[in-house]
Protein backbone atom coordinates (compact mmCIF):
# COMPACT_ATOMS: atom_id res chain seq x y z
CA UNK A 1 0.00 0.00 0.00
CA UNK A 2 2.76 2.40 0.93
CA UNK A 3 4.47 1.47 -2.29
CA UNK A 4 1.39 2.40 -4.26
CA UNK A 5 1.22 5.85 -2.69
CA UNK A 6 4.91 6.44 -3.32
CA UNK A 7 4.54 5.43 -6.93
CA UNK A 8 1.55 7.72 -7.21
CA UNK A 9 3.54 10.68 -5.88
CA UNK A 10 6.45 9.82 -8.14
CA UNK A 11 4.14 9.79 -11.16
CA UNK A 12 2.94 13.24 -10.24
CA UNK A 13 6.50 14.43 -9.98
CA UNK A 14 6.04 15.34 -6.34
CA UNK A 15 8.78 15.03 -3.75
CA UNK A 16 8.79 11.58 -2.16
CA UNK A 17 9.67 13.00 1.26
CA UNK A 18 6.12 14.30 1.49
CA UNK A 19 4.80 10.79 2.00
CA UNK A 20 6.04 10.41 5.57
CA UNK A 21 3.88 11.73 8.36
CA UNK A 22 6.52 13.89 10.00
CA UNK A 23 7.09 15.95 6.86
CA UNK A 24 4.96 18.51 5.04
CA UNK A 25 1.23 18.16 5.52
CA UNK A 26 -1.95 19.49 3.96
CA UNK A 27 -2.90 23.13 4.31
CA UNK A 28 -5.72 22.89 6.83
CA UNK A 29 -5.78 20.94 10.07
CA UNK A 30 -9.07 19.17 10.64
CA UNK A 31 -10.84 18.45 13.92
CA UNK A 32 -13.43 15.96 15.03
CA UNK A 33 -15.28 15.70 18.35
CA UNK A 34 -17.64 12.81 19.09
CA UNK A 35 -19.44 12.47 22.45
CA UNK A 36 -21.73 9.77 23.82
CA UNK A 37 -23.82 9.46 26.95
CA UNK A 38 -22.95 6.21 28.71
CA UNK A 39 -25.20 4.73 31.41
CA UNK A 40 -22.51 4.10 34.03
CA UNK A 41 -20.54 6.19 36.49
CA UNK A 42 -17.42 7.96 35.21
CA UNK A 43 -15.30 5.72 37.45
CA UNK A 44 -16.80 2.57 35.93
CA UNK A 45 -16.35 3.84 32.37
CA UNK A 46 -12.78 5.01 33.06
CA UNK A 47 -12.03 1.53 34.44
CA UNK A 48 -12.77 0.21 30.94
CA UNK A 49 -11.23 2.88 28.69
CA UNK A 50 -8.59 4.39 31.00
CA UNK A 51 -5.78 2.02 30.15
CA UNK A 52 -3.63 3.02 27.19
CA UNK A 53 -2.53 -0.60 26.79
CA UNK A 54 -6.05 -2.02 26.49
CA UNK A 55 -8.17 -0.93 23.55
CA UNK A 56 -10.29 -4.10 23.55
CA UNK A 57 -13.45 -2.02 24.10
CA UNK A 58 -13.19 -0.82 20.48
CA UNK A 59 -14.76 -3.25 17.99
CA UNK A 60 -12.20 -2.48 15.23
CA UNK A 61 -9.21 -3.32 17.42
CA UNK A 62 -8.11 -6.96 17.33
CA UNK A 63 -5.13 -6.66 19.67
CA UNK A 64 -2.81 -4.17 21.30
CA UNK A 65 0.84 -4.59 22.25
CA UNK A 66 2.91 -1.90 23.86
CA UNK A 67 5.45 -0.71 26.37
CA UNK A 68 5.46 1.76 29.22
CA UNK A 69 1.96 1.22 30.66
CA UNK A 70 0.26 4.57 31.16
CA UNK A 71 3.46 6.58 31.57
CA UNK A 72 4.20 9.52 29.26
CA UNK A 73 5.88 8.26 26.07
CA UNK A 74 4.35 4.80 26.47
CA UNK A 75 3.75 3.17 23.10
CA UNK A 76 1.19 0.78 21.65
CA UNK A 77 0.67 -0.94 18.33
CA UNK A 78 -2.98 -1.62 17.52
CA UNK A 79 -3.76 -4.47 15.16
CA UNK A 80 -7.06 -3.93 13.38
CA UNK A 81 -9.68 -6.48 12.39
CA UNK A 82 -7.93 -9.82 12.71
CA UNK A 83 -4.57 -11.39 13.34
CA UNK A 84 -2.11 -10.05 10.81
CA UNK A 85 -4.35 -7.05 10.11
CA UNK A 86 -3.25 -3.47 9.49
CA UNK A 87 -1.54 -1.70 12.36
CA UNK A 88 -1.48 1.75 13.89
CA UNK A 89 1.47 2.79 16.10
CA UNK A 90 0.74 5.34 18.81
CA UNK A 91 2.48 7.15 21.66
CA UNK A 92 0.96 8.51 24.88
CA UNK A 93 1.74 12.14 25.69
CA UNK A 94 -0.71 13.00 28.49
CA UNK A 95 -2.41 10.78 31.05
CA UNK A 96 -4.46 11.70 34.12
CA UNK A 97 -6.51 9.31 36.27
CA UNK A 98 -7.73 12.34 38.18
CA UNK A 99 -9.06 14.10 35.07
CA UNK A 100 -10.00 10.75 33.50
CA UNK A 101 -8.30 11.76 30.28
CA UNK A 102 -5.44 10.68 28.08
CA UNK A 103 -3.87 12.10 24.92
CA UNK A 104 -1.92 10.25 22.26
CA UNK A 105 -0.44 10.68 18.82
CA UNK A 106 -0.15 8.35 15.87
CA UNK A 107 3.50 7.77 15.08
CA UNK A 108 2.95 5.48 12.13
CA UNK A 109 -0.03 4.54 10.00
CA UNK A 110 -0.51 3.81 6.33
CA UNK A 111 -2.79 6.49 4.85
CA UNK A 112 -4.62 3.67 3.08
CA UNK A 113 -5.62 2.38 6.55
CA UNK A 114 -6.47 5.73 8.15
CA UNK A 115 -6.18 8.64 5.69
CA UNK A 116 -4.57 11.15 8.09
CA UNK A 117 -1.19 12.59 8.99
CA UNK A 118 0.03 14.47 12.08
CA UNK A 119 -2.80 12.92 14.09
CA UNK A 120 -3.29 13.61 17.81
CA UNK A 121 -6.23 12.69 20.00
CA UNK A 122 -7.78 13.07 23.47
CA UNK A 123 -10.15 10.62 25.18
CA UNK A 124 -11.98 11.99 28.24
CA UNK A 125 -14.68 10.69 30.59
CA UNK A 126 -16.82 13.39 32.23
CA UNK A 127 -19.83 13.28 34.55
CA UNK A 128 -23.08 12.98 32.58
CA UNK A 129 -26.79 13.19 33.35
CA UNK A 130 -28.39 11.05 36.10
CA UNK A 131 -25.13 9.72 37.49
CA UNK A 132 -24.00 8.55 34.06
CA UNK A 133 -21.01 9.59 31.98
CA UNK A 134 -20.28 11.68 28.96
CA UNK A 135 -17.41 10.24 26.97
CA UNK A 136 -15.66 12.64 24.63
CA UNK A 137 -13.18 11.67 21.92
CA UNK A 138 -11.40 14.46 20.05
CA UNK A 139 -8.95 14.33 17.19
CA UNK A 140 -6.77 16.83 15.33
CA UNK A 141 -5.10 15.83 12.08
CA UNK A 142 -4.28 16.69 8.50
CA UNK A 143 -5.59 14.82 5.47
CA UNK A 144 -3.68 11.85 4.08
CA UNK A 145 -2.44 13.65 0.98
CA UNK A 146 -0.02 16.44 1.81
CA UNK A 147 -0.08 18.43 -1.43
CA UNK A 148 -2.65 20.35 -3.45
CA UNK A 149 -5.35 18.52 -5.44
CA UNK A 150 -5.67 15.41 -3.26
CA UNK A 151 -7.30 12.27 -4.67
CA UNK A 152 -10.81 11.85 -3.28
CA UNK A 153 -9.93 9.11 -0.78
CA UNK A 154 -7.14 11.23 0.75
CA UNK A 155 -8.83 14.65 0.94
CA UNK A 156 -10.04 16.63 3.98
CA UNK A 157 -13.54 15.16 3.82
CA UNK A 158 -12.21 11.58 3.66
CA UNK A 159 -9.99 12.21 6.69
CA UNK A 160 -12.85 13.67 8.77
CA UNK A 161 -15.19 10.86 7.72
CA UNK A 162 -12.70 8.13 8.61
CA UNK A 163 -11.85 9.53 12.05
CA UNK A 164 -15.52 10.22 12.83
CA UNK A 165 -16.29 6.61 11.92
CA UNK A 166 -13.60 5.26 14.23
CA UNK A 167 -14.81 7.39 17.16
CA UNK A 168 -18.49 6.61 16.61
CA UNK A 169 -17.87 2.86 16.37
CA UNK A 170 -15.84 2.90 19.58
CA UNK A 171 -18.21 5.05 21.62
CA UNK A 172 -21.32 3.26 20.33
CA UNK A 173 -19.79 -0.04 21.45
CA UNK A 174 -19.02 1.49 24.85
CA UNK A 175 -22.58 2.80 25.23
CA UNK A 176 -23.96 -0.62 24.29
CA UNK A 177 -21.64 -2.38 26.74
CA UNK A 178 -23.11 -0.40 29.65
CA UNK A 179 -26.69 -0.11 28.39
CA UNK A 180 -27.91 -3.14 30.36
CA UNK A 181 -26.83 -1.69 33.72
CA UNK B 1 0.15 48.45 -13.95
CA UNK B 2 3.36 48.14 -12.02
CA UNK B 3 4.28 50.80 -9.56
CA UNK B 4 7.78 51.23 -8.26
CA UNK B 5 8.32 50.56 -4.59
CA UNK B 6 9.82 53.98 -4.06
CA UNK B 7 6.71 55.58 -5.53
CA UNK B 8 4.45 53.40 -3.46
CA UNK B 9 6.09 54.20 -0.17
CA UNK B 10 5.31 57.91 0.20
CA UNK B 11 1.78 57.55 -1.15
CA UNK B 12 1.10 54.84 1.41
CA UNK B 13 2.39 56.91 4.27
CA UNK B 14 0.42 59.90 3.11
CA UNK B 15 -2.78 57.87 3.00
CA UNK B 16 -2.39 56.26 6.38
CA UNK B 17 -1.18 59.34 8.18
CA UNK B 18 -4.04 61.23 6.59
CA UNK B 19 -6.49 58.67 7.91
CA UNK B 20 -5.02 58.83 11.39
CA UNK B 21 -5.04 62.65 11.38
CA UNK B 22 -8.63 62.87 10.25
CA UNK B 23 -9.58 60.35 12.89
CA UNK B 24 -7.92 62.48 15.54
CA UNK B 25 -9.80 65.54 14.32
CA UNK B 26 -13.08 63.62 14.58
CA UNK B 27 -12.63 62.51 18.15
CA UNK B 28 -10.70 65.48 19.48
CA UNK B 29 -8.13 64.63 22.15
CA UNK B 30 -6.90 61.04 21.98
CA UNK B 31 -8.26 58.84 24.74
CA UNK B 32 -6.88 55.57 26.02
CA UNK B 33 -6.04 53.28 23.14
CA UNK B 34 -8.16 50.24 22.39
CA UNK B 35 -6.73 46.87 21.45
CA UNK B 36 -8.27 44.51 18.93
CA UNK B 37 -7.37 41.00 17.78
CA UNK B 38 -7.82 39.92 14.16
CA UNK B 39 -8.16 36.16 14.42
CA UNK B 40 -8.31 33.97 11.32
CA UNK B 41 -10.76 31.12 11.91
CA UNK B 42 -9.47 28.46 9.57
CA UNK B 43 -12.20 25.85 9.92
CA UNK B 44 -15.11 28.30 9.57
CA UNK B 45 -13.41 30.36 6.83
CA UNK B 46 -13.85 33.72 8.49
CA UNK B 47 -12.12 36.23 10.72
CA UNK B 48 -13.12 37.42 14.19
CA UNK B 49 -12.43 41.03 15.08
CA UNK B 50 -12.29 40.94 18.88
CA UNK B 51 -12.41 43.97 21.19
CA UNK B 52 -9.97 42.92 23.90
CA UNK B 53 -10.95 45.65 26.35
CA UNK B 54 -14.64 44.76 26.18
CA UNK B 55 -13.75 41.08 25.70
CA UNK B 56 -16.31 40.62 22.97
CA UNK B 57 -16.41 39.94 19.26
CA UNK B 58 -16.90 43.20 17.38
CA UNK B 59 -17.37 41.72 13.92
CA UNK B 60 -17.15 38.50 11.92
CA UNK B 61 -15.79 38.83 8.36
CA UNK B 62 -16.07 36.17 5.65
CA UNK B 63 -12.67 35.05 4.39
CA UNK B 64 -13.18 32.15 1.96
CA UNK B 65 -10.56 29.40 1.60
CA UNK B 66 -9.62 28.44 5.19
CA UNK B 67 -7.48 31.42 6.23
CA UNK B 68 -4.50 30.97 8.56
CA UNK B 69 -1.92 33.71 7.89
CA UNK B 70 -2.64 37.23 9.14
CA UNK B 71 -0.75 40.51 9.34
CA UNK B 72 -2.24 43.74 10.68
CA UNK B 73 -0.67 47.07 9.70
CA UNK B 74 -2.16 50.23 11.24
CA UNK B 75 0.33 52.34 9.28
CA UNK B 76 -1.05 51.10 5.96
CA UNK B 77 -4.63 50.94 7.31
CA UNK B 78 -4.62 47.32 6.19
CA UNK B 79 -4.78 43.76 7.31
CA UNK B 80 -3.69 40.86 5.15
CA UNK B 81 -5.00 37.29 5.15
CA UNK B 82 -3.75 34.12 3.47
CA UNK B 83 -6.15 31.27 2.64
CA UNK B 84 -4.20 28.16 1.63
CA UNK B 85 -7.25 26.19 0.45
CA UNK B 86 -8.00 28.58 -2.41
CA UNK B 87 -4.46 29.99 -2.46
CA UNK B 88 -5.72 33.54 -2.01
CA UNK B 89 -3.99 36.51 -0.41
CA UNK B 90 -6.21 39.45 0.47
CA UNK B 91 -5.74 43.00 1.67
CA UNK B 92 -8.57 44.44 3.74
CA UNK B 93 -8.99 48.03 4.92
CA UNK B 94 -8.78 48.31 8.71
CA UNK B 95 -11.25 51.20 8.63
CA UNK B 96 -13.94 49.42 6.63
CA UNK B 97 -12.90 45.77 6.97
CA UNK B 98 -13.67 45.40 3.25
CA UNK B 99 -11.44 43.72 0.67
CA UNK B 100 -9.20 46.16 -1.21
CA UNK B 101 -7.06 43.75 -3.22
CA UNK B 102 -6.91 40.02 -3.85
CA UNK B 103 -4.34 37.75 -5.50
CA UNK B 104 -4.30 34.01 -6.19
CA UNK B 105 -0.84 32.53 -5.74
CA UNK B 106 0.44 29.22 -7.11
CA UNK B 107 1.47 26.48 -4.66
CA UNK B 108 0.71 26.66 -0.94
CA UNK B 109 0.63 30.21 0.40
CA UNK B 110 0.82 30.02 4.20
CA UNK B 111 2.55 32.68 6.29
CA UNK B 112 2.53 36.43 5.67
CA UNK B 113 4.50 39.40 6.93
CA UNK B 114 4.81 43.01 5.88
CA UNK B 115 7.83 45.32 5.79
CA UNK B 116 5.72 48.43 6.01
CA UNK B 117 8.43 51.03 5.34
CA UNK B 118 9.51 49.28 2.12
CA UNK B 119 6.01 48.40 0.91
CA UNK B 120 6.97 44.74 0.48
CA UNK B 121 4.58 41.98 1.50
CA UNK B 122 6.01 38.48 1.90
CA UNK B 123 4.04 35.23 1.59
CA UNK B 124 5.61 31.80 2.17
CA UNK B 125 4.89 28.98 -0.31
CA UNK B 126 4.74 25.80 1.79
CA UNK B 127 4.97 23.52 -1.25
CA UNK B 128 7.66 25.14 -3.36
CA UNK B 129 10.53 26.33 -1.12
CA UNK B 130 10.04 29.99 -1.83
CA UNK B 131 8.69 33.26 -0.51
CA UNK B 132 6.63 35.49 -2.78
CA UNK B 133 7.37 39.20 -2.70
CA UNK B 134 4.23 41.24 -3.40
CA UNK B 135 3.42 44.92 -3.69
CA UNK B 136 1.81 45.66 -0.33
CA UNK B 137 -0.91 47.83 -1.84
CA UNK B 138 -1.92 46.05 -5.05
CA UNK B 139 -0.67 42.53 -4.19
CA UNK B 140 1.03 42.45 -7.60
CA UNK B 141 3.87 39.94 -7.88
CA UNK B 142 7.23 41.66 -7.49
CA UNK B 143 9.60 38.73 -7.09
CA UNK B 144 10.38 35.58 -5.18
CA UNK B 145 13.07 34.30 -2.82
CA UNK B 146 14.42 30.76 -2.59
CA UNK B 147 14.12 29.18 0.86
CA UNK B 148 14.59 25.68 2.29
CA UNK B 149 11.78 23.09 2.10
CA UNK B 150 8.33 23.99 3.45
CA UNK B 151 8.69 27.63 4.52
CA UNK B 152 5.97 28.49 7.05
CA UNK B 153 6.35 31.37 9.52
CA UNK B 154 7.85 34.71 8.44
CA UNK B 155 9.21 37.63 10.45
CA UNK B 156 10.61 41.05 9.62
CA UNK B 157 13.33 42.12 12.06
CA UNK B 158 15.44 45.15 12.80
CA UNK B 159 14.20 48.42 11.35
CA UNK B 160 12.69 46.56 8.37
CA UNK B 161 16.23 45.31 7.65
CA UNK B 162 15.76 41.54 7.65
CA UNK B 163 13.24 38.99 6.44
CA UNK B 164 13.40 35.60 8.18
CA UNK B 165 11.60 32.46 7.00
CA UNK B 166 11.19 29.26 9.03
CA UNK B 167 11.97 26.48 6.56
CA UNK B 168 10.17 23.68 8.36
CA UNK B 169 11.39 20.60 6.53
CA UNK B 170 14.95 21.92 6.18
CA UNK B 171 15.37 22.50 9.95
CA UNK B 172 16.72 25.97 9.21
CA UNK B 173 15.78 29.61 8.89
CA UNK B 174 16.69 31.74 5.87
CA UNK B 175 17.62 35.39 6.40
CA UNK B 176 17.32 37.97 3.60
CA UNK B 177 18.28 41.63 3.61
CA UNK B 178 15.64 44.32 3.05
CA UNK B 179 14.78 46.05 0.86
CA UNK B 180 17.31 44.57 -1.60
CA UNK B 181 16.26 40.92 -1.01
CA UNK B 182 19.72 39.33 -0.85
CA UNK B 183 20.25 36.01 0.92
CA UNK B 184 22.37 36.69 4.02
CA UNK B 185 22.29 33.45 6.03
CA UNK B 186 20.87 29.99 6.36
CA UNK B 187 20.90 29.19 10.08
CA UNK B 188 20.46 25.62 11.37
CA UNK B 189 17.86 25.50 14.14
CA UNK B 190 15.89 22.75 15.94
CA UNK B 191 13.64 20.17 14.32
CA UNK B 192 10.83 21.47 12.09
CA UNK B 193 10.69 25.21 12.82
CA UNK B 194 7.21 26.59 12.09
CA UNK B 195 6.55 29.88 13.89
CA UNK B 196 8.98 32.80 14.06
CA UNK B 197 8.74 36.20 15.70
CA UNK B 198 10.99 39.24 15.97
CA UNK B 199 11.56 40.06 19.63
CA UNK B 200 12.12 43.41 21.33
CA UNK B 201 15.63 42.07 22.09
CA UNK B 202 16.46 42.56 18.40
CA UNK B 203 16.66 38.83 17.78
CA UNK B 204 14.37 36.40 16.01
CA UNK B 205 12.78 33.62 18.05
CA UNK B 206 12.13 30.35 16.23
CA UNK B 207 9.72 27.70 17.61
CA UNK B 208 10.63 24.14 16.61
CA UNK B 209 7.60 21.85 16.70
CA UNK B 210 9.71 18.69 16.40
CA UNK B 211 12.28 19.33 19.13
CA UNK B 212 10.08 21.27 21.59
CA UNK B 213 12.45 24.20 21.87
CA UNK B 214 12.96 27.81 20.80
CA UNK B 215 16.11 28.99 19.06
CA UNK B 216 16.98 32.66 19.43
CA UNK B 217 18.96 33.79 16.39
CA UNK B 218 20.75 37.00 15.46
CA UNK B 219 19.64 37.86 11.90
CA UNK B 220 22.55 40.27 11.36
CA UNK B 221 25.34 37.84 12.22
CA UNK B 222 23.54 34.60 11.36
CA UNK B 223 24.27 32.91 14.68
CA UNK B 224 22.28 31.19 17.40
CA UNK B 225 22.18 33.20 20.63
CA UNK B 226 20.22 30.85 22.91
CA UNK B 227 18.17 27.65 22.98
CA UNK B 228 15.25 27.32 25.41
CA UNK B 229 13.38 24.06 26.10
CA UNK B 230 9.63 24.77 26.14
CA UNK B 231 6.40 22.71 26.18
CA UNK B 232 5.34 20.09 23.64
CA UNK B 233 4.97 21.23 20.02
CA UNK B 234 5.57 24.98 20.27
CA UNK B 235 3.89 27.02 17.51
CA UNK B 236 3.80 30.72 18.17
CA UNK B 237 5.85 33.25 20.15
CA UNK B 238 4.70 36.57 21.63
CA UNK B 239 6.42 39.18 23.78
CA UNK B 240 5.47 41.36 26.75
CA UNK B 241 7.08 42.81 29.87
CA UNK B 242 10.58 41.58 29.10
CA UNK B 243 9.42 38.03 28.53
CA UNK B 244 8.55 35.69 25.68
CA UNK B 245 5.48 33.45 25.60
CA UNK B 246 5.22 30.31 23.44
CA UNK B 247 2.09 28.33 22.64
CA UNK B 248 2.73 24.64 23.35
CA UNK B 249 0.19 22.97 21.14
CA UNK B 250 0.24 19.43 22.54
CA UNK B 251 0.59 20.56 26.15
CA UNK B 252 -2.28 23.10 26.06
CA UNK B 253 0.05 25.54 27.80
CA UNK B 254 1.97 28.75 27.28
CA UNK B 255 5.62 28.64 28.34
CA UNK B 256 7.14 31.88 29.65
CA UNK B 257 10.86 32.67 29.41
CA UNK B 258 12.88 35.79 30.14
CA UNK B 259 14.48 37.94 27.45
CA UNK B 260 17.29 39.01 29.78
CA UNK B 261 18.83 35.57 30.25
CA UNK B 262 16.59 33.24 28.18
CA UNK B 263 15.47 31.24 31.18
CA UNK B 264 12.15 29.40 31.38
CA UNK B 265 10.23 30.77 34.36
CA UNK B 266 6.61 29.62 34.13
CA UNK B 267 3.96 27.52 32.43
CA UNK B 268 0.38 28.77 32.03
CA UNK B 269 -2.64 26.55 31.27
CA UNK B 270 -4.68 27.88 28.33
CA UNK B 271 -7.28 26.41 25.95
CA UNK B 272 -6.67 23.41 23.72
CA UNK B 273 -4.17 23.42 20.84
CA UNK B 274 -2.99 27.00 21.31
CA UNK B 275 -1.53 28.59 18.16
CA UNK B 276 -1.05 32.28 17.38
CA UNK B 277 0.11 34.39 20.33
CA UNK B 278 1.07 38.03 20.79
CA UNK B 279 1.60 40.64 23.48
CA UNK B 280 -0.27 43.93 23.06
CA UNK B 281 1.97 46.97 22.57
CA UNK B 282 1.06 48.48 25.95
CA UNK B 283 2.15 45.35 27.78
CA UNK B 284 -1.32 44.92 29.31
CA UNK B 285 -1.96 41.40 28.12
CA UNK B 286 -0.80 38.45 26.11
CA UNK B 287 -3.32 36.85 23.77
CA UNK B 288 -3.19 33.18 22.80
CA UNK B 289 -5.59 31.67 20.27
CA UNK B 290 -6.87 28.20 21.11
CA UNK B 291 -7.50 26.27 17.90
CA UNK B 292 -9.48 23.36 19.32
CA UNK B 293 -11.36 25.34 21.99
CA UNK B 294 -12.49 28.08 19.57
CA UNK B 295 -11.40 30.84 21.91
CA UNK B 296 -8.63 33.22 22.85
CA UNK B 297 -7.08 33.34 26.31
CA UNK B 298 -6.05 36.72 27.74
CA UNK B 299 -3.02 36.37 30.01
CA UNK B 300 -1.66 38.92 32.47
CA UNK B 301 2.01 39.28 31.48
CA UNK B 302 3.12 40.02 35.06
CA UNK B 303 1.10 37.58 37.19
CA UNK B 304 0.68 35.04 34.36
CA UNK B 305 -2.97 34.58 35.38
CA UNK B 306 -5.52 33.90 32.67
CA UNK B 307 -7.79 36.97 32.86
CA UNK B 308 -10.50 35.86 30.45
CA UNK B 309 -11.39 33.53 27.62
CA UNK B 310 -13.29 35.02 24.67
CA UNK B 311 -15.07 32.89 22.01
CA UNK B 312 -14.03 33.02 18.33
CA UNK B 313 -15.12 31.25 15.16
CA UNK B 314 -14.16 27.64 14.44
CA UNK B 315 -10.46 26.79 14.42
CA UNK B 316 -8.72 30.09 15.28
CA UNK B 317 -5.13 30.20 13.97
CA UNK B 318 -4.00 33.87 14.01
CA UNK B 319 -0.77 32.79 12.36
CA UNK B 320 1.14 36.08 12.22
CA UNK B 321 0.95 39.59 13.62
CA UNK B 322 -2.73 39.80 14.62
CA UNK B 323 -3.07 42.56 17.26
CA UNK B 324 -4.08 46.13 16.53
CA UNK B 325 -3.90 49.00 19.01
CA UNK B 326 -5.89 52.04 17.97
CA UNK B 327 -5.39 55.71 18.59
CA UNK B 328 -8.14 57.37 20.60
CA UNK B 329 -11.66 56.04 20.15
CA UNK B 330 -11.11 54.82 16.62
CA UNK B 331 -12.51 51.37 16.03
CA UNK B 332 -11.72 49.05 13.14
CA UNK B 333 -14.50 48.40 10.61
CA UNK B 334 -16.20 51.74 11.42
CA UNK B 335 -16.37 53.03 7.82
CA UNK B 336 -19.45 51.76 5.98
Amino acid sequence: MVFRVLVFLALLGLPLVSATSSQAHGPTRQKVTVTREVAASPADVWAVVGNFQDMSWHPAVYSSTGEGGNAIDATRVLTLGAEGGSTISEVLYKFSDEKMSYSYRITEVDVEVLPVTNYSSHLTVKPGANGGSLVEWKGAFYRGFPNNDPPEHLNDEAAVKAVTGVYEAGLDALATKFSGN
Amino acid sequence: MKRGLMLLRPSFQATSFGAILSALVLVGTPCAAGTFAFVTNQNSSDLSVLDLDKRTELKRIDVPGKPAGIHVSPLLDSFYTVSPDNMTVRRFSLSSCKVQAEAVMPGGPTGVVLAQTTGQLFVSDWYNSRVFVLDAETLNWVGELETGAAPAGLAVAGDDEFLVSADRDADQVSVFSLPDLKLLHRIDVGTRPFGVAAGPDGFVHVANVGSDDVYVVDPARGVVIAIIAVGARPYGIGFAAGQAFTTDQYADTVTVYTLSDYRKIDTVDVGEYPEGIAGDPDGKMVVSTNWFSNSISLIDPISHDVLAEVPTGDGPRAFGQFLYSTVGDVQPCHVQ
